[in-house]
C-alpha cells in the first residue's frame, strides 16, 4: 500500500511539472481536434499526430501521446453524438442513444455525461493500473519464451473472436499480418526475407506506414465513395451539465460501465472493444423500461462511454507490464515508444519508474483536462463538424503525408503508404477487417522471437507449450474461447452484439 | 447496387471467392519469394521456417473461403469506383516524389529525377491531384483552402516543431 501511494506520488511529481502539464494539454486538445473530424478514428489520429511528439523527451512525448489518445477517443464520442458518425467500432454504441438525445435537444447533456462518465471511469482505471502494474510486472518476469508465445496466441484468439464479421476472414487477416511481420532481416541470421533486395524494407515494413495506409488512406478512399450525407445536429446544444434527474439515472450505469470496461480492457486481444457493447446490453437488461433505449436514454450513453474510456485506459496494462499491445491503438503506441527508444515491457517499470508512473499519473490528468477543455470548447467542435468532407480529405491526406515523411525523412515510405492504402481499400472490398491484420503484424516479430527461443530451450519439442503450467493454462483459455466462438448458438449471439 | 457481381452457377458468395483467390495468390507469392530461405529444423529454426509455415496457413484459409463460397450465400462483389483510390494514391505518391526530389531508377541504368519542391510546393500539388478524387470538389474553394493549409503546415511543422522536412529548396535553399 505504501508502495502504491509512493509510486503514485512519484508519478504526480513527474506529471505536475509545467512542461508535462502543457504537453498533456496540447495532446488532449489536438487529439480532440482531429478526433472530432468524421471518419477519422483514434488510430488515424495518433498516426497523423505522431510527428508532433518527436521534439520532446520520451517522458513528455509519451504523455503527449496519451493525451492525444484520450482526446481522440473523446472527439470520436462527440462526433458520434452530434453527427451520428462513429469514428471507430466502439463509438457505434454511443450513436444509438447519444444521437437521439441530441435530436431531442439534449446534445449538451449527452456530451456532458459522456465527459463526466469518462472522467470517473478514467480515475478508476488509473488507480487500477497503479495497483496492478507492479504485481503484473512481477508475473511477467516469471514468463519464459513459451509463456509469452502462448499469451500472444491467446491474445490473437481473442482478437479473432472479437472481430466483426467472419471468423475465418479475421484469422486470415491475422495470418497475413504475421506474414507481413516476417518481411525484412531475420533477427538471428541476418538473412534478408521476402525483401527482393529492396533496401527500404530490409528493416521490415514500418508500422506507421502500414497503419496509416490500411487505416488512414484506405478510410479516405472508402469515404469518398459515399456521397456526403451528414446529419449535424442543428439548433441548440443545450446546457452541458445534465440535470438532476439525468444525473440520478446515470450514476449506476457509470459505475457498472467502469467496472465492465476496466475488466475487459485488461484482456489481451482487444477486449476493450467489447466494453461498450457489453455495458449497453447490461443496461438494457437491467432497465425497468428497456423500450426507451435507442430513443435517447441517457443510461445508454453514460454506461458505454464509461466502459469505453475505462477499457481504453486499462488496455495500457498489458502493454506496460507485459510489453504486449492488446489492440491496434496500443500497437501504434509501441511504434511510438520504439521511436523514442523505449521497448515496452516489464523492464520499463523498473528501469524508468518516472516514465511509467508519470504516464499513469498523466492519464488521470489527461482525463481531467478533457473534462475541462471540452465543456467550453464544444461550440468549436460543432463548427468543425460542419467542414465538408471535400475539404477535409485533402487536409487529412496532407497531414498524413507529412507525418509519414517525418518519421524517417524517407520519401519512399510515403509512397509505400499509398500502396498500403490501396491494399487496405482492396481488403475492405473483399470483406476483410484491417484491425486483426495490424495486431498480427505487431505481435508477429515478438511471437517469432519467443517461439524460436522456446524451441531452442526445449530442443525442438513442441510439447513444451503444454508441459509448462502457465503456458498450458493460457493455451487452454484460447482453446476454450475458440470452441465457444464456434458454437452455433454463440455465433448468432455474436452477430447480434455487433449489429445491435 | 449497379454493377455488383452477384455470382452465378455454383458461386454463392462472390466476395468470399475473391478473398479466397487473393489469399491463395498471396500465399503462393510468399512461398515463391521465400523459397531460397533456409527453414532449419524445429530445434534450430531458420529464417525460412515461419514465412513458409504462415504462407501455407494463409493458403489454407483461402481454400476454406473458396469452398465456403460455393456452399453458403454471401455478399456480392461491390462495384469499384476507380476515381477516388486512384487520385488519392497518385496525390500521395506525388508528394513522396517531389518533397525532396527522387531518382526513379529506370531499366538500362538511366534514372528520372523529380524536382525537389519542398513542403510549399509538394503540399499544394498533392492536394490538387487529390482534388480530382471527389466529384464534389470546387476548385476555387480548394485553391483558397490549399493556401490556408500550406501556411498552417508551414507554421506548425517548420516554425513551431522545426521538423527537418524540406520547405522550399528551390526558393530558400532548404
Amino acid at each position: 500500500m505504501t508502495d502504491f501511494l509512493g509510486n503514485l506520488a512519484l508519478g504526480f511529481s513527474v506529471a505536475f511539472s509545467f512542461n508535462t502539464l502543457f504537453l498533456c494539454l496540447i495532446g488532449c486538445l489536438v487529439g480532440t481536434l482531429v478526433g472530432v473530424l468524421p471518419g477519422v478514428g483514434p488510430i488515424a489520429t495518433i498516426a497523423m499526430l505522431l510527428p508532433l511528439t518527436f521534439k520532446f523527451d520520451p517522458v513528455g512525448a509519451l504523455i503527449m501521446l496519451a493525451g492525444i489518445y484520450y482526446g481522440a477517443q473523446y472527439g470520436g464520442s462527440t462526433t458520434a453524438i452530434l453527427v451520428n458518425i462513429p469514428g471507430e467500432a466502439t463509438a457505434v454504441v454511443t450513436t444509438l442513444d447519444g444521437h437521439q438525445m441530441a435530436r431531442k435537444g439534449r446534445a449538451g447533456a449527452a456530451l456532458g455525461i459522456a465527459a463526466i462518465g469518462s472522467f470517473i471511469a478514467g480515475t478508476f482505471a488509473t488507480l487500477l493500473i497503479a495497483a496492478l502494474g507492479a504485481p503484473l510486472s512481477g508475473l511477467a518476469l516469471k514468463f519464459g519464451p513459451a509463456e509469452y508465445f502462448s499469451l500472444m496466441v491467446m491474445g490473437l484468439v481473442f482478437a479473432t473472436v472479437l472481430a466483426r464479421g467472419s471468423i475465418l476472414k479475421a484469422v486470415a487477416m491475422i495470418l497475413v499480418g504475421l506474414l507481413l511481420s516476417t518481411v525484412g532481416q531475420d533477427l538471428e541470421t541476418g538473412a534478408e526475407r521476402l525483401t527482393f533486395g529492396w533496401q527500404e524494407i530490409s528493416d521490415g515494413v514500418d508500422f506507421a506506414v502500414l497503419a496509416m495506409g490500411v487505416f488512414g488512406f484506405a478510410e479516405v478512399m472508402r469515404n469518398l465513395e459515399n456521397p456526403e450525407a451528414r446529419d449535424v445536429v442543428r439548433g441548440a446544444i443545450g446546457s452541458l451539465l445534465p440535470n438532476r434527474e439525468e444525473f440520478r439515472r446515470s450514476i449506476a450505469p457509470i459505475a457498472r460501465g467502469t467496472l465492465i470496461g476496466s475488466i475487459l480492457g485488461i484482456l489481451p486481444g482487444n477486449g476493450a472493444l467489447l466494453g461498450p457493447f457489453a455495458s449497453y446490453t447490461v443496461e438494457k437488461k437491467l432497465a425497468k423500461d428497456p423500450s426507451i433505449f435507442g430513443k435517447g436514454a441517457i443510461e445508454g450513453v453514460a454506461g458505454p462511454e464509461s466502459a469505453n474510456n475505462a477499457g481504453a485506459q486499462t488496455s495500457f496494462i498489458p502493454l506496460l507490464t507485459l510489453g504486449i499491445p492488446p489492440n491496434a491503438v496500443m500497437a501504434l503506441m509501441v511504434g511510438a515508444m520504439t521511436i523514442h527508444g523505449i521497448i515496452p515491457g516489464p523492464q520499463v517499470m523498473t528501469k524508468s519508474p518516472n516514465l511509467f508512473w508519470g504516464m499513469v499519473a498523466s492519464m488521470w490528468i489527461g482525463n481531467l483536462m478533457l473534462l475541462i477543455i471540452n465543456l467550453p470548447l464544444v461550440g468549436l467542435w460543432v463548427k468543425l463538424l460542419k467542414v465538408p468532407y471535400r475539404l477535409m480529405f485533402p487536409a487529412i491526406m496532407i497531414f498524413c503525408c507529412i507525418g509519414i515523411y517525418s518519421i524517417n525523412n524517407n520519401p519512399v515510405e510515403v509512397m509505400l503508404t499509398a500502396f498500403f492504402g490501396l491494399v487496405g481499400y482492396g481488403f475492405y472490398k473483399m470483406g476483410f477487417e484491417p484491425a486483426p491484420l495490424l495486431l498480427g503484424f505487431v505481435l508477429g516479430k515478438l511471437m517469432e522471437e519467443n517461439l524460436r527461443r522456446a524451441m531452442i530451450i526445449s530442443r525442438g519439442d513442441m510439447l513444451t507449450f503444454v508441459e509448462r503450467p502457465l503456458s498450458a493454462a493460457l493455451l487452454a483459455v484460447a482453446a476454450i474461447l475458440i470452441i465457444i466462438a464456434l458454437m452455433p448458438a454463440m455465433n448468432k449471439k455474436r452477430d447480434v452484439v455487433f449489429t445491435e | 447496387m449497379q454493377g455488383n457481381w452477384q455470382g452465378g452457377g455454383h458461386i454463392k458468395a462472390p466476395q468470399d471467392l475473391a478473398a479466397g483467390v487473393f489469399l491463395i495468390a498471396l500465399a503462393l507469392f510468399a512461398l515463391w519469394a521465400g523459397s531460397n530461405l533456409n527453414p532449419g529444423t524445429m530445434r534450430a529454426m531458420g529464417p525460412g521456417m515461419l514465412p513458409r509455415a504462415i504462407a501455407v496457413l494463409v493458403g489454407l484459409c483461402g481454400i476454406a473461403l473458396i469452398v465456403g463460397s460455393l456452399k453458403w450465400d454471401g455478399p456480392p462483389i461491390e462495384r469499384i469506383p476507380w476515381r477516388g483510390p486512384f487520385f488519392i494514391a497518385l496525390g500521395i505518391v506525388s508528394f513522396g516524389l517531389t518533397i525532396r526530389g527522387f531518382r526513379i531508377p529506370l531499366p538500362g541504368g538511366i534514372g528520372l529525377t523529380t524536382p525537389a519542391l519542398g513542403l510549399i510546393g509538394s503540399g499544394p500539388l498533392a492536394i490538387f491531384i487529390a482534388g480530382f478524387a471527389s466529384p464534389e470538389t470546387r476548385w476555387r474553394e480548394l485553391a483558397i483552402f490549399t493556401a490556408v493549409m500550406t501556411t498552417f503546415c508551414f507554421l506548425l511543422f517548420k516554425v513551431a516543431l522545426n521538423l527537418p522536412i524540406p520547405l522550399a529548396p528551390w526558393l530558400v535553399g532548404y
